[in-house]
This record gives C-alpha cells, structure tokens and sequence, in this order.
C-alpha cells in the first residue's frame, strides 16, 4: 500500500508544519491522527482469542477491522509488526502519577470537592515513563489520607499533547473513599477524628446524612420551581455537599480503598444504609477471604499482584488473591498505585498465571479490559474490538513475560511512543526545541 | 536500602514510610534468636541431609559449564556430589531418585542487598530493626546481632528459589553498619548467619544529609559535610590503629625486657570495627548514583585504600567507561530505580547491559525484603534490555558468590559445592515459572510459608 505522490506531498508539508511547530514550542499537538493499518502481528483481543498474522485497521482513531485480513484504502499508514505481538494499550485503575504530590488534602476527612484534574501536570515525565510500558489510559485517584477523598480525572499518556488532549472524553467521573490504617494515622496522630475505624466509618455516616439533608432541600427547591412557585429560593450551594449528594444520586463510581475482608463487608453496609454503589475495592489484598459476597455486589477489585506486608492492613496479602477471587466470579483488575509498577503493569499480571494458574487472557484482561470496567470506559477501550479507541501496543517478546518491552504505542492510532527512534523515542515530544 | 517515596499515597510501603516518620523512631527489638558472640564467619553449616537424593532427567542450568539436558544432579551429605548427563553418572544405591524431567535445575540465588530478617511489616516500627540513625557513623552496628531467623519473610523469600542474601541495614546513614551473608534455612540464626560481618557499606548517595527539613537539619546537611565526616572516621580509625600498633611493640618489648607491661589503650568498638576495612582485608560497598557522586566516593576509597565493590550507580551511565576502568564488580539495581527526568525511559532498564557489554561482573540485588522474592524478575527484565540471559543468571547466582567470596561453596552446580539446588517449571528468570522444590543444604524444604497456610485455609472454604 503506498501512498499517492500528492499525498507523499502534502504529508511532507504537514510533516514540515508540525517541524516547524516542534521549534517554537517545546511540545507539540500531535497531527490529527490519520488511517493507520498495523499488519503481521499476533493480535491478542481479549475478548475473541488470538490472531496470527491478523491485522487490524484505525480509522480516525478507532478500530475500524480486526482479522486475518481488512480491507484499507491504500493512503492508511502501514505499519508491519513483524509477527511481534499486539495488545490492547494498558490500562492502570489506580495510579497517583503526575499530580506533584498534590495527591492528599489531608487536611479534613471528607473533601468530595477536591478535583484531581485540578492538579494534573500533564508534563511530568511519569507519564511517559508509563507509556514506554504499554500504558495508554490511567485513573488519576486522590490519596487514602481521607475516607472521602476527592474525584479522580482520567487521561489518555498522550505524552507531547496538550493538557485538554489527555482527558479521556466522555469518561464517568470517579469518587476516592479510604478506609482502614490511613485515615486513622493520619487524623490520629494529629489527635483528631478519625483515629479508630469506628471513627472513620462515623466520619463517612456524618457526612452522608448531611448530603441527605442537603439532596433533599435541591429537591424541594426543584420540585416548588416545577409547580411554578415563584418565591422559590435556591439553596446555597456547597461543593462538598454536592459532591456528596451525586454520590447518592449514583452519579460518580465509587472506589474505595480497603484491604481488609471485614471493612469490605462494613463498607458494604454503609453503601446499602445510603443507597449508593461501590464500583471496586482498591487494594483489596483479603479479597479472597470473602470472594462471594464481592461477586454477589457486582464490586470489582483493584489489586496487586503479590506486594504485601508493608503495613498491618497487608500482612495477610498472599500472591494467589486475585485469581482465587476471580474464580469466585470478581472481577480483578491488576494496578499499580506506583509511578514505578506502572512500568511493568504487563509482568506484574502475568504473576496470575503463575499464582492460581490464569488463563493468558484472564492475565491479559487485569490489565485491559477489567481496569476499563473499572473506569467505566470498557466501552471504549480495553480490548481489540471494532468501535474501540485505537489504544495499542507492539511489544518485543512475549507480553505476559519477565523480558517483554514495548515495541511501539499508539493512542487513538497515533504512535506516541517508539522504542525505535533516538532520545526519549517520542514522536511527538522533543526536549529543549 | 533506597529510599525513593515521596509521601503518603495509596499505600505506606516501606520505601515511603520514612517520609511518615517511622524510621526515626526505630527501636531495637529483642533479640529472639541467641547468637554466638564473634566477628567471624563460622562457615557453611553441617548438613541435615538425611539421605543421598538424586534429581533425574531436568535440563541443568549448571551456570559455571553450559546447559545439560536430560541430566543428572546427586546431593549427598549436604553437597552437591556429581552433575552430568544421564549416561555419565551413576547415582549412589542408598539415593531417593526424584524424577525432574521436563523441569529446569539451576543452583539456588543469591540476593546480593536486602533487609531480609530485620523488618517485618514496614509500617510497624516495632517490627523493624533495620538502621540506626543516631548518628551517620555506625560500623559498630552487626547486622547478626538483629537478624531474626523465624521471621515470616524468610521462607516465602525461598519458596521462590533464592537461597542466600546479603542482609545489609538500610542506607541512610553514610556507615550504618556491616552487613551478613545468610542461608535462607537452618535451625537457628547462628546456622543461618553463614559470614557474620561480610562487608561494610559505604553510602555517598545523598539521601544521607540530615536535611530533612530546615528545623531538623544538623551536620552533616551537604555532601562537603557527609565527606568531611568520613574522612575524619577513617583518620581517626588509622590514629586508633597506629596506637594499637605502637601497644602491641610496647608489650612485646616490656615482655622482652620483663618489665611490667604499658597500659593498654582504651578500646573503641566505632573505630575497632573500621580497621579489617583500612587493612583492606574485607570489602566496602560503595553506593552512589550519579557521576559526580560515584567519582567523590572512589576518591574517598583510595584515600584510605579501601577494598570496594560499587553499588547502584543507577543514574551514572555518562561514566560507564570510568566505571569499566576500575576493574570492580558493581551491585546493579534496582533496575526499576526511576530515571531522571532528563534520562531515557530505559536508562536505568538497561544499565546491567551496558556494564556487561564493558566487561564489568555484575550481580542484582532486590534492595528489599518482601519482595526479595521477585530478585529474578529484574535479571530477566534486564535480559529484555540486552543482557544476555545467560549472563543474567549468573548475575543472580555465581557473579554472587565470587563478589561474596563463596564461589569456593556456592553459586553453580558443580561437584564440591553446597547442595543449594532449585527445581522449576521453566526458565528462572520469567514471572510465570514455578518453583516447585528448594533444596538447601541437600535438605529438601518444605515448599510452605505463611502465605501457602493462608491460601490452603481460604480454599478449603
């Protein structure tokens, strides 16, 4: 397939434009992403098994065809993979990068109103250290130091774009609760509620009744302006209420960060007193003590594959957790909480088949399709299906291995990272121009 | 031990809980093992091998001479006896044979850095006796004295094949203390503890400047200080040893010339622990990360001709070729140590490649306790990166025991060694491999930890 001699023309002179775009600034918006065919490579879909020697076409950014052959007009890009490997891009449903330790409001244990895409520095290098792994997508969570934290943002690593072109679009917002040895640590040794977990599930019931309080004078409001009473008047309005109360309307997903089997079922309890429902259990390390009742609330989890022991709530984490409550119908995702686990998300699932024998697509899916569910983006991306985003990864070697490594990465069928190319192998990022 | 948190997140691991404020108030624990008082390694422990046992029909991964399939390992009184092909060894009438066909055989890890035995649950202060910070100076610190052998981590460290480790305190003090090397089984800490104080570390990274925070700083609060500080301890250890030195003539003539003998000098655990290393007769382990760093603490070394091997040097690629002309083996890792801002996504993934390609030995170290476990995960990712896999293996096993001066014992499988043999389902370096036997000592070890207890009582139910 090549190109016409008039688009090899106009493709230089955008390629020149965007050169000379590179000179002025020093990162540059990628191009609008063109018609991209990647062929001769082993495609793993995660949702219908492998494809040798398949193909997949992206049209304006999405998965266009999948298979052992597609059809694509002869102006798409090529790319051969060579017989590599190709993935779904990685998908990280807990991840802290690029917020400049602007992670925690500890200064309250119930700030809803704090928004992580507020602090989002789309510039840090973490997020293409993460990219050179394989990862496309990320739930930028709010830290554990509080029961309520704050709302999480979701960004595609388009490492080079501008800030507003790394917010995932149309992605569902996600609420951060906490639970368990952090809040009680950081509030108590401060000598303030919470220090106990009794206290901490107090601060969670306060702050629910008063979003009670709060929903119910917005609807009175509401319902006296649909009667058309004109001495109506507003509430004032409070963020931190208003948060609350999208929780109870079910407009945020919650995830909540619990390890132990015990604060599972008590956070169980208060989402039910309240009326609200939790999305996954983050950390979740005691996931196998009480597999069903997870399964039997839809709750899915966010776990490590085998990190334990760094604190009490930990010390009863074994390595056979995510697949032994997977078998018991939960749905795992593997995360990494880390700037530097995010690096290597791809081994660290492969770990499942290792501990609890998963299949490689049940390994595979920890890390796509699963963590997507958990972001509520499943719909757009996390497997290598027609509609998708093209979200890719060509990887040297085998990916659920120790020594696999990103070969190239495509975000919506633009290659954002290449292992091929000098410095930092970016596309579109150079340092200093 | 690395520091590299930044503050609380998610989790509090024990990479970030200094920024919590634990480490400070670290307590000594006591002691539950008794150890046996003295400096000196006591050797490789006898074995409690019962009987001679043969492994039969694996693919032997000897790392000293090349891959044998379908071969044939014997172990008997706790020492590997014979290694070969099927048809070259003859197994001893006494031996329980284990059929291994189809499994891979490679000699046990060693973990060359990590805190294994002094740390339980990294947030839990009580559980940690991993470094002294009253003071920066502390070779008087043995690692032995504090080594817990019934710690939990010890036997799900070796289910996963690693057999021996340098136990090290952690790193942020510039001498914290001289590490052990240990044999992940064994009766008591006393059989454990294989070479007592094994070396010293010598940390010149920065992390340890009192700089925390303009409230709490004190000397040394910069790398001039950290230096000056060093310098002084060496000087004042060969003032010690000179007038050690003097002493002992002095005796020696006043028993010559039987007259009543001088009085001895007062002796200084701090500066007496210093001397085997300004004798050169035991090894510094020198830490630094970036190139000026490194140069500083080289220059430190041969200012007192010490005996070094390097450690990290995670962000000093500038300076490979620097580093390859100092004929020293490095420690490399962690691998997953994060890279400047200003360095390439892979610099630190593929720094054990680069010193390798430079004929620099190299061996990894986990730089951790719980996940020591996880020590041939980074050799195989370095091996994604350009190491050879061969040479990988060797980074976990025999480059080892020749840094650790046990090369004699450990590290390969050849006749004469210790009988630290690992049985897997497949290559030892991949995350998707199976260990499923550990022999240590010739003894086979329960393949049984805390963690398989937990598993087996949550799947019964």
């Amino acid at each position: 397939m090549c190109r016409s001699t008039t688009i090899g023309r106009w493709l230089s002179f955008v390629l020149i434009c965007i050169l000379g775009a590179c000179c002025l600034a020093q990162q540059s918006n990628p191009p609008v992403a063109h018609d991209v065919v990647i062929k001769n490579a082993l495609v793993m879909t995660v949702t219908h098994g492998n494809i040798k020697n398949g193909s997949v076409y992206i049209k304006d950014g999405k998965i266009a065809a999948v298979g052992e052959s597609v059809s694509a007009p002869a102006s798409a890009t090529v790319i051969d993979a060579g017989g590599k490997y190709l993935t779904p891009g990685i998908i990280d449903s807990h991840s802290h990068l690029a917020l400049d330790d602007d992670v925690n409001e500890a200064t309250s244990p119930v700030t809803p109103q704090m928004m992580m895409q507020d602090a989002f520095d789309y510039q840090d290098k973490a997020i293409y250290r993460a990219l050179a792994g394989g990862v496309t997508t990320s739930l930028l969570l709010h830290g554990s130091a509080n029961m309520i934290g704050g709302q999480a943002v979701v960004i595609k690593h388009k490492y080079g774009a501008d800030r507003d072109a790394m917010l995932f679009p149309g992605a569902p917002r996600s609420i951060k609760f906490a639970s368990g040895e952090n809040p009680k640590r950081v509030y108590g040794s401060r000598h303030e509620l919470p220090s106990t977990r009794m206290g901490n599930f107090a601060v969670m019931r306060d702050a629910f009744v008063q979003a009670q309080d709060y929903m119910r004078s917005w609807d009175d409001y509401n319902a006296k302006v649909k009667r058309g009473d004109k001495d109506a008047t507003a509430p004032k309005r409070d963020l931190k209420l208003e948060a609350l109360a999208d929780v109870l309307r079910g407009k945020l997903l919650v995830q909540i960060h619990c390890y132990r089997a015990d604060e599972f079922l008590t956070e169980i309890a208060l989402a039910k007193e309240f009326g609200y429902h939790i999305r996954a259990f983050h950390h979740a390390l005691e996931a196998y003590k009480v597999p069903e009742k997870l399964a039997a609330e839809n709750i899915g989890i966010a776990t490590f594959a085998d990190w334990w022991g760094y604190k009490q709530e930990a010390w009863d984490a074994i390595p056979w957790n995510a697949v032994m409550a997977m078998r018991k119908g939960v749905r795992v995702a593997i995360k990494s909480d880390s700037d530097d686990f995010a690096r290597r998300l791809n081994q660290e699932a492969a770990k499942t088949m290792r501990y609890g024998g998963a299949t490689e697509e049940e390994a595979l899916k920890m890390i796509t399709l699963n963590a997507a569910w958990i972001i509520g983006v499943d719909d757009k991306v996390g497997s290598i299906d027609v509609g998708k985003d093209g979200d890719l990864v060509i990887w040297d070697g085998y990916p659920l291995s120790s020594s696999a490594v990103p070969n190239k990465v495509l975000i919506d069928g633009d290659v954002f990272f290449d292992r091929s190319l000098p410095g930092y192998g970016m596309p579109h990022y150079s340092e200093g121009q | 031990m690395k520091n590299q948190g930044s503050g609380l997140r998610c989790q509090v691991s024990g990479r970030q809980f200094s920024v919590l404020g634990f480490q400070s108030s670290v307590v000594r624990k006591v002691m539950i093992a008794a150890l046996v008082a003295g400096l000196y390694g006591a050797g490789v422990p006898a074995s409690a091998q019962p009987q001679p046992i043969v492994l039969k029909g694996g693919k032997l991964l000897t790392v000293s001479h090349g891959t044998i399939e379908n071969g044939v390992l014997v172990m008997e009184g706790g020492k590997i006896t014979a290694v070969g092909s099927a048809a070259s060894v003859k197994p001893p009438r006494s031996a329980k044979v284990i059929d291994v066909t189809g499994m891979t055989v490679y000699p046990g890890l060693i973990d060359s850095e990590t805190s294994l035995g002094l740390t339980e649950i990294s947030a839990e202060a009580m559980t940690n006796d991993r470094i002294e910070l009253s003071d920066e100076i502390m070779p008087h610190m043995h690692v032995y004295d504090a080594f817990h052998a019934e710690s939990e981590l010890i036997p799900v460290t070796r289910l996963n094949g690693v057999t021996n480790a340098i136990v090290a305190p952690d790193s942020d003090d510039t001498l914290p203390g001289q590490d052990s090397f240990v044999q992940l089984a064994g009766a008591s800490a006393a059989e454990m503890l294989i070479v007592r104080d094994i070396a010293m570390p010598l940390n010149f990274t920065g992390a340890q400047r009192r700089n925390e925070s303009w409230e709490k700083r004190k000397f040394p609060e910069t790398r001039m200080g950290m230096a000056a500080q060093l310098r002084q301890a060496f000087l004042d250890a060969q003032d010690y040893q000179q007038k050690a030195a003097e002493y002992k003539k002095k005796k020696a003539d006043a028993e010559r010339d039987k007259k009543s003998p001088p009085a001895a000098p007062k002796r200084d655990l701090k500066l007496e622990a210093l001397l085997p290393y300004l004798e050169g007769k035991k090894t510094i382990i020198l830490a630094a990360e970036s190139p000026s760093d490194l140069e500083t603490a080289v220059r430190l070394a041969r200012e007192f001709n010490l005996k070094f091997v390097l450690n990290h040097i995670s962000h000093s690629r500038p300076v490979l070729d620097y580093v390859a002309s100092l004929k020293v083996p490095v420690i490399v890792g962690p691998i997953y140590e994060t890279p400047k801002d200003y360095e390439r996504f892979d610099a630190v993934y593929s720094l054990p490649a680069e010193l390798h390609k430079r004929g620099v030995k190299i061996a990894f170290a986990s730089f951790d306790a719980h996940n020591s476990r996880n020590l041939p995960y980074q050799a195989g990712f370095a091996a994604g990166f350009g190491l050879p896999a061969d040479e990988a293996l060797k980074a976990i096993t025999l480059n080892a025991a020749e840094i650790w001066g046990v090369a004699d014992q450990l590290g390969s499988l050849d006749a004469g060694k210790v009988a630290n043999v690992v049985v897997a389902n497949g290559d030892p370096l991949d995350v998707k491999t199976d260990v499923k036997r550990v022999f240590i000592g010739g003894e086979d070890v329960s393949m049984t930890s805390r963690q398989t207890r937990l598993r087996d009582e949550y799947a019964a139910k």
